[in-house]
């Protein structure tokens, strides 16, 4: 049981890791025709941004970056099907995830099953092949199974699976926006702080890309405020290492120094990861302080309106953020707080006899 | 000994780049000797040819995700780990390699 739920957590991490250039591309082109419509003020009568008398580079760049999203969920599930069943996965998954891209009229809002669906229809694929594949079948059949039978025997019952399933997903996917935006300031700061814990806890790992995946999924289903939050968690960990071993350099060794400098260039750049060095040699009180500071910063982050338009963090994505002074002060002070945590306990639990002898 | 190695995280900018120096450094530490193979967001980077494989004790697969090529790894003894592992303590994995 364990090991298949191992398995599948590979299958998933297979799509998402396919999918995240996908989001990337479409997110930042989108805010910046967006950013664009805004600047010039060319806004249809809802007060979003309308495009009919754009530039054409600008009005193609939305348009390209939207067509990058449509194929999000095909990506996305066509990969999860792919790690499962190898090249006859790819078709079922492409197909199945397509269809759950298809727009759906919940109530006064459009909604499509997105990326739940593509998860979920990438994994019945993925099986559904595996089965077919299985079956035993007489010799001279064998040629036809993988350019006919398969891909049609798979892929029909993923299809109508898919279109069954649309609607009822995508009326969750609704549900899930509306809780997230009528969420109160005190939920919000609880879901920023539940994000922040996860992104730092294991810098990159599975827990960091599950709350990242999260915020990168509902970019695309319009919701920035997620992103934010992460983005602003994700790069705090190497920075605050980073700017710790700046503020009290006698605390920590020479190859810890120069882990510093290379934390904060990764955390510049958005790169959980470079918090790792520090907190390989002394989890348990790097990993609480890093935690600590980005669930600072996420809740900040939230609380202040900061949108995430692309699936990455850090300053480096500044560009394609909503409320970049409140990005830069989420970002600040989570990695303040880590930094003054981190140098604290290590002052409080280190022997003074250590300390001393650098200076 | 000759080991080889492929290194893959979802993202495949960092995790995988980081496992791959870690598993040289170790091998080299250890005395061994080891080709590792990335598979980041670049694609295949270093990739092992099947004369590589062929000429090794045993495969590392320090990955998250299902990888690119498996199929190369068939005839070679391997073992499977996280990505993680190569970070916190590859030098388990050595071990555990050797042991299995």
């Amino acid at each position: 049981m364990k090991e298949q739920l191992q398995k599948h957590k590979q299958y998933l991490l297979t799509g998402v890791s396919h999918v995240i250039p996908v989001i990337a591309c479409g997110g930042i082109l989108i805010a910046l025709a967006v950013t664009y419509a805004f600047q010039f003020k060319l806004l249809n009568p809802h007060g979003g941004p309308d495009f009919t008398n754009a530039p054409w580079l600008i009005k193609n760049m939305a348009l390209i970056g939207e067509k990058a999203f449509q194929l999000f969920p095909a990506v996305l599930a066509g990969f999860i099907a792919f790690a499962m069943a190898g090249k006859p996965g790819l078709v079922p998954g492409f197909v199945g995830g397509f269809i759950a891209a298809i727009p759906q009229v919940v109530g006064e809002k459009n909604a499509s099953a997105g990326f739940l669906g593509a998860i979920l229809i990438g994994f019945v694929a993925g099986h559904l092949v595996n089965g077919l594949k299985k079956l035993p079948v007489p010799k001279i059949l064998r040629p036809v199974m993988p350019i006919i039978i398969i891909p049609i025997c798979s892929t029909l019952p993923v299809g109508l699976l898919m279109l069954a399933l649309n609607m009822p997903i995508a009326q969750v996917m609704v549900a899930l926006g509306h809780f997230l935006e009528n969420l109160q300031s005190g939920s919000q700061a609880l879901l920023a702080m539940l994000l922040g814990a996860m992104i730092a806890f294991d810098m990159g790992g599975p827990v960091n890309k599950a709350a990242f995946f999260f915020g990168a999924a509902m970019i695309e289903q319009g919701n920035y405020a997620i992103m934010g939050a992460c983005a602003a968690a994700i790069c705090t960990p190497p920075l605050g290492l980073g700017l710790a071993t700046l503020i009290s350099r006698q605390l920590w060794t020479d190859e810890q120094r120069e882990s510093g400098y290379a934390a904060l260039g990764m955390g510049m750049i958005g790169i959980t990861e470079g918090a790792i060095p520090f907190a390989a040699g002394d989890p348990f009180r790097v990993i609480p302080s890093i935690m600590i500071g980005s669930m600072v910063a996420a809740t900040i982050a939230m609380l202040g309106g900061v949108g995430g338009h692309a699936p990455h963090g850090g300053p480096i994505v500044l560009p394609v953020v909503d409320n970049r002074i409140i990005y830069i002060v989420a970002i600040v002070a989570g990695a303040t707080v880590t930094a003054v945590l981190i140098n604290t306990l290590k002052k409080l639990t280190e022997k003074p006899a250590v300390a001393p002898a650098a200076i | 000994m000759k080991f080889v190695a492929v290194t893959a995280c979802p993202t495949g900018i960092a995790h995988t780049y980081m496992a791959a120096e870690q598993l040289e450094k170790t091998a080299q530490k250890l005395g061994h000797t080891i080709k590792v193979e990335t598979q980041g967001a670049m694609g295949i980077e270093n990739e092992l040819s099947q004369a590589d494989i062929d000429a090794a004790e045993a495969a590392i697969l320090a990955t998250d995700i299902a990888i690119e090529k498996p199929e190369r790894f068939d005839r070679i003894r391997k073992v499977q780990v996280p990505v993680q592992a190569a970070l916190k303590d590859p030098v388990a994995i050595f071990q555990k390699t050797l042991a299995a």
